[in-house]
């Protein structure tokens, strides 16, 4: 039987309809979609065991407490650790990108020598031999000179020390509140300890300037406290931040005169008879009353007398308030920011109380290092002013996790400044604006790779001390720093009294009483010492501070804003932080700054045009965003834009307003201050 | 439309009066769903947010003015709109919880779903995913990479569900009767003010089927009729206002 025609075609529509009854075509179709998705360019996942590495975050100086999620020994993501006293399982927008950072393009790596503009790759050795070389001439003649970006960690005993050894007293930390808090209430005031905010058990917060909320001293902390709210929190600055948006009541007043606004409450608050027992107190009171009247304080900051009045009562009336008083930016506070606020607590008799301003030990663990404290108050501007001047000329300049040449005041002229000293060391694990111009770059590894500490972040309202351990093995060729120093000052037959960096980290837990193995586990020390206090002082001389005039030439004040997500004074915009930036913080290249409705019109600028910010110190370029956050005569700009160095992610985005801000000095105390900018915004 | 119902339905409870608009959740979702970085993120219908938090403004003039900031995943709707127009099933609310799936290998790339979606969660792979070198090595295991033309959402980290259904099976326990702390998405663990509340909207134990029926409680484009299993709440009657589309002189939710 042959097969014909009709037989043939049965056969195909029946073997076509019977596959149909089989697995075979949805089988197929299954393939095929995932075959025609499954290209080699897109990364495979690479399996491996779970497990969690708990550490502590070093990205900024709030010192939260990390869970690391790892695959095959792999970071992968980055949690809060729960058990944590400053994250208690939150996080930030840095610390939840920490992980991918690892591998961001900006990482340096390995030891890098300038020659003339280009980078060449050096040995460690070869380093070591560099840098011994430069510094045995120096020995005994002070010429070398450091900076920190690294706030609260345990690697700054070990680099003062060798400085010490090395006879120079020239160490200085990024400026920050707690820098300005170690100037105000440790030199000018007498205190002892550092300041630390009792959040958890106030019933009323009140934040001058201070942006507790978004970025400002232990911020998952804080943020943690407000979440679990007892009380108040009412936020006094010149814009709706993150602060103000959540606050119970936001009080509009102008940059850096939020310490007027303060004094005004104390007018009102030692009228209803309070007083406290530092030396002084009687001048200070009398300066008060007389010259910050409600009526003065109101033309000054622009509060109507009542509102003032107001929050006094509330204050008074409260059982347990504290008053946080800061940057709107986390520095360049004037010494009144921080004495004025400072002296409301001791007003109401804040002072160690719960819920109120601590002062809490500091503990050393280098004998030969100098006192952190101490060295908290040498003013990293003073020394560039002096560098200007010619009064100080190191031969070396150290800079350990810093990023002076952004980071810094009038930026752009930092960069000149620095120029002037002929050897710069960059201890940085990312390329950033100052490693660019360093002649050695000596790559510190990413937190996650090395062994290190913080020690009561500033603000806390208690001792708290945890360990960062390694959680992955350098993926770089990346050394740490104080390891690096300590082989570099054995080659100069330097002797810090040091073994390890290990060994001076178990050594601060002993001092503190705490478990060295517990600390590497991730979990914190947590001590309840506070500093009593013997004789307080209180400056008069940093009243007269508030009464300041206004610049008419530059009729703008200038109000930065310090967003995480965007990047903090040493870390630019992470790879997962580009699209938290919102729409009207970033349009391309051009970042956007921020005026009401009133103050755009003042200026004849609309929406979406380009203008120039031009203060005494510089200027920046940026697009108007017309929005009612901000008060009348006040331009809100975001601080993190306009990088030079790092990669694609952060770089040419922007610019740094930084540049724009204008450092001034104080009559009276010779403090430098940036808080309180003017400049004039004009079309560009 | 038929609607399935479920014994077991994950919902969000979003105190918007604690928002602070920080941005934590939204980098912890990326980093926890393996979505890839972007160098270019400010042209906002390019980018791939399952988690985005809006700013809302109650439009006064300063200084009566006010701010809230409003994060937004994937409502989980009760009805969605999504997977009623999926021509190839890619996306179906089908699984006891009430999550709405999201098949990548199934999805043709069509954005019936975006173009249906009244809460714009849904996201299109405009491009191939790139890593910078060696970052590729932080992928979370727990979910897959997809490539250009499929789109992708929230998924209430779904992978978290299995996982603790596994535990809880593991352990001898009811997979269907989670505690409250078995299960929580990525960017409910992190938010530093506990602003986002995780749980069980049909477990009266579970915090968020109290908040749930709180007087400021409410969904977004409640009388679309999509019964969204996100809801939000806020003391501000201006922030509920902007929630749905109001007549002038109409009532807000909860006044």
């Amino acid at each position: 039987m042959g097969l014909d025609r009709r037989g043939f075609i049965t056969f195909l529509v029946g073997g076509a309809a019977g596959t149909l009854f089989t697995p075979v075509p949805w089988k197929l179709l299954d393939d095929v979609s995932i075959w025609s998705q499954n290209w080699p360019w897109i990364p495979k996942l690479k399996y491996g065991a779970k497990g969690v590495t708990p550490t502590t975050c070093k990205l900024c100086p709030a010192g939260c407490g990390l869970d690391i999620n790892t695959v095959g020994k792999r970071p992968v993501t980055a949690e809060g650790n729960f058990s944590h006293p400053l994250s208690q399982g939150g996080i930030c927008p840095l610390g939840a990108a920490a992980v991918q950072l690892l591998y961001s393009p900006a990482r340096v790596k390995g030891p890098l020598k300038n020659n003339g503009g280009k980078f060449e790759s050096i040995s460690w050795d070869e380093a070591k031999k560099i840098l011994a070389e430069k510094l045995s001439t120096q020995k005994g003649s002070g010429n070398v000179a450091l900076i920190s970006g690294d706030e609260n960690g345990t690697a700054n005993e070990v680099l003062a020390a060798f400085l010490a050894a090395l006879g120079s007293s020239d160490y200085y930390f990024m400026p920050s509140d707690a820098t300005a808090y170690a100037t105000t209430w440790n030199k000018m005031m007498g205190g002892q300890g550092q300041v630390g905010f009792d959040l958890e058990n106030s019933d009323y917060v009140l934040m001058l300037g201070a942006d507790l909320l978004s970025s400002w001293g232990t911020v998952v902390r804080n943020q943690k406290a407000f979440g679990q709210k007892k009380g108040q929190y009412i936020y006094v600055g010149p814009v709706q931040t993150g602060s103000a948006s959540v606050a119970d009541k936001w009080v509009p007043v102008l940059p850096g005169k939020e310490s007027v606004f303060a004094l005004g409450l104390a007018y009102y608050i030692l009228k209803a008879g309070k007083t406290c027992s530092a030396k002084g107190f009687a001048d200070f009171k009398e300066y008060i009353l007389t010259n910050y009247t409600p009526s003065k304080v109101q033309a000054l900051t622009g509060v109507p007398a009542n509102d003032i009045k107001k929050v006094a009562a509330e204050l008074i009336a409260a059982r347990r308030p504290v008053i946080v008083s800061g940057s709107d930016f986390g520095q360049g506070s004037g010494s009144l920011d921080t004495v004025a606020g400072i002296f409301l607590n001791l007003l109401l008799g804040r002072l160690n109380q719960p819920g109120g301003l601590v002062a809490l030990p500091s503990v050393q663990a280098v004998d030969k290092a100098p006192d952190l404290n101490q060295l908290r108050q040498n003013s990293l501007i003073n020394f560039i002013s002096d560098v200007q001047k010619g009064a100080k000329r190191p031969d070396v300049l150290f800079i350990y996790e810093a990023n002076p040449l952004y980071a810094l005041p009038q930026a752009s002229q930092v960069a000149s400044v620095l120029d002037k000293i002929p050897f710069k060391v960059s201890f940085s694990t990312f390329l950033d604006e100052t490693a660019a111009k360093a002649d050695l770059i000596l790559p510190t590894p990413h937190f996650l790779e090395r062994l290190d500490d913080a020690y009561t972040p500033f603000g806390a309202g208690a001792v708290t001390y945890s360990v960062s351990t390694p959680v992955i093995k350098p993926v770089f060729d990346a050394k740490p720093t104080p390891d690096f120093i300590l082989e570099l000052a054995e080659a100069l037959g330097v002797d810090l009294g040091i073994s390890s960096f290990e060994d001076v980290l178990n050594a601060k837990a002993g001092k503190l009483g705490a478990d060295w193995e517990e600390l590497q586990g991730g979990q914190a020390y947590v001590g309840d010492k506070k500093v009593f206090q013997s004789t307080l002082s209180l400056p008069t001389q940093t009243l007269s501070g508030g009464l300041k005039m206004a610049s008419t030439e530059y009729p703008i004040y200038l109000a930065p804003q310090a967003k995480p997500y965007i990047g903090n004074t040493k870390l630019a915009t992470p790879p997962f932080g580009v699209v938290t930036i919102r729409e009207n913080e970033l349009k391309g290249r051009d970042f956007y700054v921020h005026l009401n409705k009133a103050t755009a019109k003042k200026l004849g600028l609309k929406q979406d045009k380009k203008v120039k910010l031009v203060s005494a110190a510089g200027q920046c370029k940026a697009l108007v965003n017309i929005t009612e956050t901000v008060m009348n005569d006040v331009v809100a700009a975001p601080l993190g834009f306009g990088h030079t160095a790092w990669d694609d992610f952060s770089k040419g985005k922007g610019d740094n307003v930084f540049n724009v801000l204008t450092v001034t000095q104080e009559k009276t105390t010779g403090l430098y201050v940036w808080n309180n900018s003017q400049v004039k915004v004009v079309k560009a | 439309m038929q609607v399935k119902e479920f014994k077991v339905k994950w919902g969000m409870v979003v105190d918007l009066d604690k928002c602070t608009g920080c941005g934590a959740c939204m980098v912890a979702c990326q980093a926890e769903n393996n979505i890839a970085p972007v160098t270019e993120g400010s042209n906002k219908l390019r980018t791939l947010t399952w988690m985005l938090v809006y700013e809302l403004s109650n439009g006064k003039d300063f200084p009566e003015h006010d701010i809230a900031y409003l994060p937004r995943p994937c409502m989980q709707c009760g009805k969605p709109s999504c997977s009623t127009v999926c021509p190839v099933v890619a996306t179906t609310k089908d699984e006891e919880g009430g999550i709405v799936s999201q098949i990548y290998p199934r999805c043709i790339g069509c954005r019936y779903c975006m173009a249906a979606c009244p809460y714009h969660a849904r996201y299109f792979n405009w491009f191939d995913p790139v890593w910078p070198e060696g970052m590729d090595k932080t992928l979370n295991i727990s979910t897959s990479v997809r490539p250009r033309g499929v789109v992708e959402k929230c998924t209430f980290c779904h992978h978290r569900f299995a996982a603790a259904k596994e535990k809880a099976r593991m352990e001898g326990r009811d997979p269907m009767h989670l505690e409250e702390e078995d299960y929580i998405p990525a960017c409910v663990e992190v938010c530093p003010t506990g602003a986002i509340v995780f749980g069980d909207l049909n477990n009266p134990e579970h915090k968020v089927a109290k908040l749930a029926k709180s007087r400021y409680a409410f969904r977004l484009l409640e009388r679309l009729g999509t019964e969204p299993q996100v809801y939000y709440m806020s003391k501000r009657e201006w922030v509920r206002r902007q929630g749905d589309n109001y007549l002038e002189n109409e009532k807000t939710k909860g006044e």
